[in-house]
Formats: structure tokens, sequence, C-alpha cells
């Protein structure tokens, strides 16, 4: 049976050492490459005619911009002051959505379904929740942990459950993504690797592998799905995260 | 559709009686016609959004479960890093394991809330759409 889990190998394409850090140039470096070539390149030609009356690729490009204008708008508030964050969460949405997508090219790498870099970019996040959180509101961020209204004796339990629920963000941020990617891709090869097996089995076992192949045909439709919602997922809850860095205090 | 009883278009008194019958039964045909296919495209949509809602059904029912199992990890390697830092073995790890599970069922609560919020918010929406359809 082919092996399910050989399309996540981290593959060493530019030995590079910095100051003593492994920078190693890798498969998936260049597949992150590949999805920011693609970014730009798209949203620059796309946006070169600047119309009013948009063509097709611009219309794309727009109907972008209003999709992910909505998300900040619908979760951080229509004021300026959301507006100010839609660059983030805009590069995180397209880069996310971008990397699943290539994943889902037969041969290509997922770039997503490794934790290193999901935990990377829910880092980033969370860092700059902390950030904005304490240059917004100062020593004020703190509410965040205090929740108003509770009896003062269970108050330093409620305070650290909330402190284990803020430290619980990055994870489960990360591990989502990841997860989502990792399992959706193995499923697809193990189904795949069905179809293989009972064709190699031949005779009346050839006639079974329609069985699997419908399941892998499916499955490719649902991967699309759960590519796009994950993407979304991330993105969505990084405008809550920062939305609770603004405004602390529920 | 009301067009039986009054069918009286525009200039009805200038048609011969064979071509008014004609006429009538142009227009019931199209009527019904156009019955069909908005009731096509009702079916279409309403299958769309069940293959949407259960898209996003699946991926919030994932982000809860992940969400609290991810609350129950970090309470137990706080309490577990505490008890290496003060040499209380097993009992901050014991306790932090407990406050990491009541954090992850808050997260989950929140979720949930939040969930809801958005439920209402959209079939408010879907209501407020619906009312050209209704007129006839």
């Amino acid at each position: 049976m082919p092996d399910p889990i050989h399309q996540f190998e981290i593959k060493r394409l530019v030995p590079f050492d910095l100051f003593g850090l492994d920078a190693t140039f890798t498969n998936s470096s260049l597949f992150m490459v590949l999805a920011a070539g693609i970014i730009s390149g798209f949203l620059i030609v796309s946006m070169r005619g600047r119309s009013l009356v948009p063509t097709r690729l611009q219309s794309l490009s727009e109907i972008l911009y209003e999709f992910v204008a909505n998300m900040v708008r619908d979760t951080m508030g229509a004021g300026h002051g959301a507006m100010k964050y839609f660059p983030l969460v805009f590069t995180i949405f397209i880069f996310i959505l971008t990397l699943n997508m290539l994943g889902m090219i037969p041969g290509f790498f997922t770039v997503t379904s490794h934790l290193a870099v999901t935990a990377g970019l829910a880092l980033l996040v969370f860092v700059i929740v902390l950030a904005v959180g304490f240059a917004k509101n100062g020593v004020g961020f703190l509410k965040l942990f205090v929740p108003s209204g509770v009896p003062i004796y269970v108050l330093p339990l409620v305070v650290m459950i909330e402190i284990i629920s803020f430290l619980s963000r990055p994870i489960s941020h990360s591990v989502r993504l990841f997860a989502n990617m990792l399992a959706g891709h193995i499923t697809l090869k193990v189904f795949a690797g069905f179809i293989i097996m009972l064709l190699g089995a031949g005779g009346a076992y050839g006639v079974l592998a329609i069985l699997p192949l419908t399941m892998a045909t499916a499955l490719t439709a649902l991967e699309f799905l759960v590519a796009f919602l994950q993407a979304y997922v991330f993105a969505m809850l990084t405008c809550m995260y920062l939305n609770d860095a603004l405004h602390p205090g529920h | 559709m009301s067009t039986d009883d009054n069918g009286q278009g525009p200039g009805s008194g200038k048609l011969s009686p064979h071509d008014r019958a004609q006429f009538e039964r142009r227009v019931s045909e199209l009527g019904d016609k156009l019955g069909k296919v908005r009731a096509e495209q009702a079916a279409e949509d309403a299958a769309n959004r069940g293959s949407a809602t259960r898209g996003r059904g699946m991926s919030y029912g994932i982000r809860m479960a992940s969400e609290l199992v991810a609350a129950v990890i970090v309470g137990g390697l706080m309490g577990y890093g505490l008890d290496l830092l003060l040499g209380s073995k097993p009992w901050l790890f014991l306790l932090f394991f407990v406050l990491g599970f009541a954090a992850g069922v808050l997260n989950v609560m929140r979720g949930y809330t939040r969930l809801q919020a958005d439920i209402s918010r959209e079939t408010g929406g879907k209501i407020g759409h619906s009312v050209p359809d209704d007129e006839d």
C-alpha cells in the first residue's frame, strides 16, 4: 500500500545556515513563496485596469475584498478602528486559502498540514493581540481576565480559568487548521490507495474498486469545502481575538 | 395565480371569443411553466442551503471540540510546569487539569452563544428577504 504520510515529507532543497540556525529552503518554503507570488501576481494584474466597471478578474479581487471587509466589519464593528486591521486579516485569509487550495492539486505539497506553519501563524496573531491590547488599553487590557459581576470569593478561580482559556487560543487556533488539512489529505490518500490495491488484486476485486473511487471523489469535493472553510475560520477567529484586544471586558 | 376569473386584459373587448380563449390558454400555460421553474429554483436553493449549513455545522463542531481539548492541554501543561518549579508534584497538575477543563467548557459555551447570535442574525435577514416573494 502507498504510504499516506509520504506526501507530508519535508525535502531540503537549498541548505542554508543562518548564524547557526537551520534556515534551509525546503519544499514547504517553496510553496509559501509560490503562494505569495500567485497572490501578489493575481491582485496586481487584476487591479491594473482600476476601471469603474470592473472586468472579470477585477470583480474577482473586489469580491475577495468585500468578503474579508464584511467579515472584519461584522466581528469588530464598522468604525475606522476596525478597518485598520483589515490588511492583517486579508493577508492571513488569502495566504491560508491559497496554500490550502494549492495543496488540493495532486502532487503538490500542503504547507498548512504542518503544525510548525499553522502554529507560527497562530502565534503571530496571539502576539499581535497582546501588543494591540496593551497598546490600546494599557493595564485595562487585564480586564479581559476579570469578568464583571463575579463574587470576590470565587474571583481568583475565575481569573485562573480565564487565563487558561486565553492561553489555549493559539493552540486550538493552530491545531484546528493543521488537523483538518492533515486528516483530510491522509483520508484521501488512503482511499486512493484502496483503489490501487483492489485493481492490483485483479479479477472480481477490480470491480469493487468503484467503491473507494466514489468515496475519493466525494472526499475531494469535501476537501475543497474544508480548504475554504478553514481559511475562513482562521481569519474569522483572528478578527474575534483582535476585537477582544480592542474592547476587553465582556 | 388569479388569471381565470378576472382575465380582463387591456383591450379584451376587441378580441373575438376564439382569440380570447386562445389568449387565456396561453396565459395559463405560461403560469404553469413559471410555477414549475419557481419550484425548481426553490428546491435548488434549499439543497444549496442544506449543504452549506452542513459544512458550517461541521466546522463549528470541530471548532468546539478543539477548543475544549486545547484548554485541557494548556491547563495540564501549566500545572505540570508549576509542579516542576515548586516541587509540589502532583497537586498543582491535578488542580490545573480541572481548571483547564472548566476553561474548555467556558470556551465551548462562548462559542455556542456566538453561534446562536449568528444564526438569529441570519434568519432575521432571511425573513426580510422572503417578503417580496410572498406578494404573488
